[in-house]
């Protein structure tokens, strides 16, 4: 083309006069934005119904993925509703200095007794306890033989809280305060099959949520590796978007709702498992706990927490799908 | 939409250098051909004003606008802009011939309303109303083409380009897309079309711009 020195120094002027008047972006409405994910939600469920096969494999082993979990936290939490229940008198004995004197001791007791969380305490003299022994131990020779009697003055605390599983803490802090007090050589909380069913318990507990977490990211890579190969089989149809104009963000919405969808459904399926589950265990776990105690039921999944499953499955859902996307949708580009 | 090429060069990162100095500068409406022997540049042209491909030296003005300030965020709004045609025709096959059309139009939000009216519209131009619900495949080669040049056109764009549209098409439907580029090209729109094919392009007389090796060797006449 002719050079055209003027016309050229025309369009200069006129880049910063239109510059700003670039319409980079559509106008945003809300209208079109929601029909757009309407859409693209129905067809994104769509496209899984029109793969059976691939879609419910898929869907299953995210669905047995979560059941794991979800079916230990059921369990879990039947254990503890039993052991709720299981409750005990509770009592702290303390053994005294064997030096101390009688009315040390009586003065002591007097003390605990008026403290607000002590029932009552029973004063367990240096002979009682000898006597008590004596009797029960079958060491009668020994003792007798004893040049003096070598046992302490014992004060039997009864804590107004009895001992289980909830209480069993605040019971602990008691006894550390008894302890504590300078008459005392030894405190004990008679406690210790409920504190080792808490050990167990709580072990328990860790154990499903390292498992969860597990399989929460194992759910995330199955998602992913399903998107990446979608977003794979859709190659031709993602660059004529972007030969036509789609944003990245238009591209990306079908993956994450199909993400949304295996994570909903298999969350749905998951959460039927664990009450098929629960309804086929039940009757021998009824019965079982029949032998023991009566008024117990047990407990499956409620509504609330189908909806959490649901909802967290939803979410790893859509979080998988948005990191497989992410990495996927940038390496497709025209060229 | 008016186009300007201001001394632009494209250099890929292995060396090979597709583009140099090349300038002109296409005014609102105006209709010209890109010609040149394989690997001249011709595709290399388009991809940039496309912003497929951003060029390595001087400057291209879209509507007085510099490329090179446009974000990648932006580059989606500015392809609707404009409409292209490519000898391989990049229909979706999972789909039917109406819904290869409405892509873009579904790109950019528009309602099912509208997207059913401006499809038929284009079809209708393109001479293929009565085969909306067909899927591409069962079409022929110059059918094919022609929905492609549907759905360059159905979100009206202000810029039409075709990349080697009559590649594998006999003469007389060759012609005919010809035509057709003349059609919307009467209403206004800015059309530039890349072919190898000399004789047509004459037959044409439009302007013609010749590319060899990367430059600009002819601009003007009729080939």
């Amino acid at each position: 083309m002719v050079q055209k020195p003027n016309q050229r120094g025309a369009t200069r002027e006129s880049i910063k006069a239109t510059k700003h008047n670039w319409p980079t972006r559509t106008s945003f409405s809300p209208s079109k934005y929601f029909r757009q994910h309407q859409t693209t939600l129905t067809e994104s469920f769509m496209r899984l119904v029109n793969y059976p096969l691939a879609s419910v494999m898929t869907i299953m082993v995210i669905a047995i993925a979560l059941s794991l979990p979800g079916g230990l936290y059921v369990l879990l939490k039947n254990v503890q509703s039993v052991t709720d229940q299981w409750e005990q008198q509770s009592v702290i004995t303390l053994y005294l200095f064997p030096n101390l004197e009688d009315t040390q001791a009586l003065a002591l007791s007097h003390r605990l007794s008026a403290q607000a969380d002590v029932a009552s305490v029973e004063y367990i003299s240096k002979e009682e306890g000898l006597r008590y022994f004596e009797r029960s131990s079958g060491y009668e020779q020994i003792m007798s033989s004893l040049p003096e009697n070598p046992l302490p003055i014992v004060l039997r605390v009864i804590p107004k809280q009895a001992v289980d599983i909830t209480t069993l803490s605040s019971l602990q802090a008691l006894r550390d305060q008894l302890a504590a007090q300078k008459e005392v050589d030894y405190a004990e909380l008679d406690a210790q099959w409920l504190q080792r069913l808490a050990n167990i318990l709580s072990f328990g507990q860790r154990f499903v949520y390292a498992l969860s977490v597990l399989l929460v990211v194992a759910v995330l890579l199955i998602v992913g590796n399903t998107i990446r190969m979608a977003v794979e089989s859709r190659r031709d149809e993602v660059l004529v978007m972007k030969l036509v104009g789609a944003t990245d963000a238009y591209i990306r919405r079908p993956f994450l709702y199909m993400g949304f969808w295996f994570g909903v459904l298999g969350g749905f399926f998951a959460s039927l498992c664990i009450l098929v589950l629960s309804w086929w265990v039940s009757a021998p776990a009824e019965r079982l706990i029949d032998l023991y105690q009566s008024g117990f039921q047990l407990q499956t999944f409620n509504a609330d927490e189908i909806v959490l499953c649901l909802t967290i499955s939803a979410f790893v859902g859509v979080f998988g799908a948005w990191i497989a996307v992410n990495r996927h949708i940038t390496t497709i580009e025209l060229q | 939409m008016e186009i300007e090429f201001q001394r632009v060069g494209k250099k890929y990162e292995s060396g090979q250098e597709a583009l140099s100095q090349v300038s002109f500068h296409l005014q609102q409406g105006e209709m010209a051909f890109l010609t040149g022997h394989s690997g001249a540049g011709k595709s290399t042209l388009m991809k940039l004003m496309m912003m497929i491909e951003r060029q390595t030296s001087g400057q291209i003005l879209v509507d007085g606008v510099d490329l090179r300030t446009l974000s990648r965020r932006a580059i989606p709004h500015h392809r609707r802009r404009v409409g292209v045609v490519f000898q391989n025709h990049q229909l979706l096959l999972d789909r039917s011939v109406f819904h290869n059309v409405a892509l873009p139009l579904l790109v950019s939000g528009a309602d099912s309303q509208q997207i059913a009216k401006r499809v038929r519209a284009a079809l209708d131009k393109v001479g293929l109303l009565d085969k909306e619900k067909y899927n591409p495949m069962a079409l022929s080669g110059g059918e094919q083409q022609r929905v492609g040049i549907a759905r360059a056109v159905v979100n009206k764009p202000q810029l039409l380009l075709a990349d080697e549209p009559t590649g594998n098409l006999d003469p007389k439907l060759s012609a005919e897309i010809m035509n057709l580029f003349q059609e919307f090209n009467r209403v206004g729109v800015t059309v530039l079309v890349a072919s190898h094919d000399l004789a047509l392009v004459a037959r044409m007389r439009h302007r013609v711009l010749t590319l060899n090796q990367g430059r600009m060797v002819n601009d003007g006449g009729f080939g």
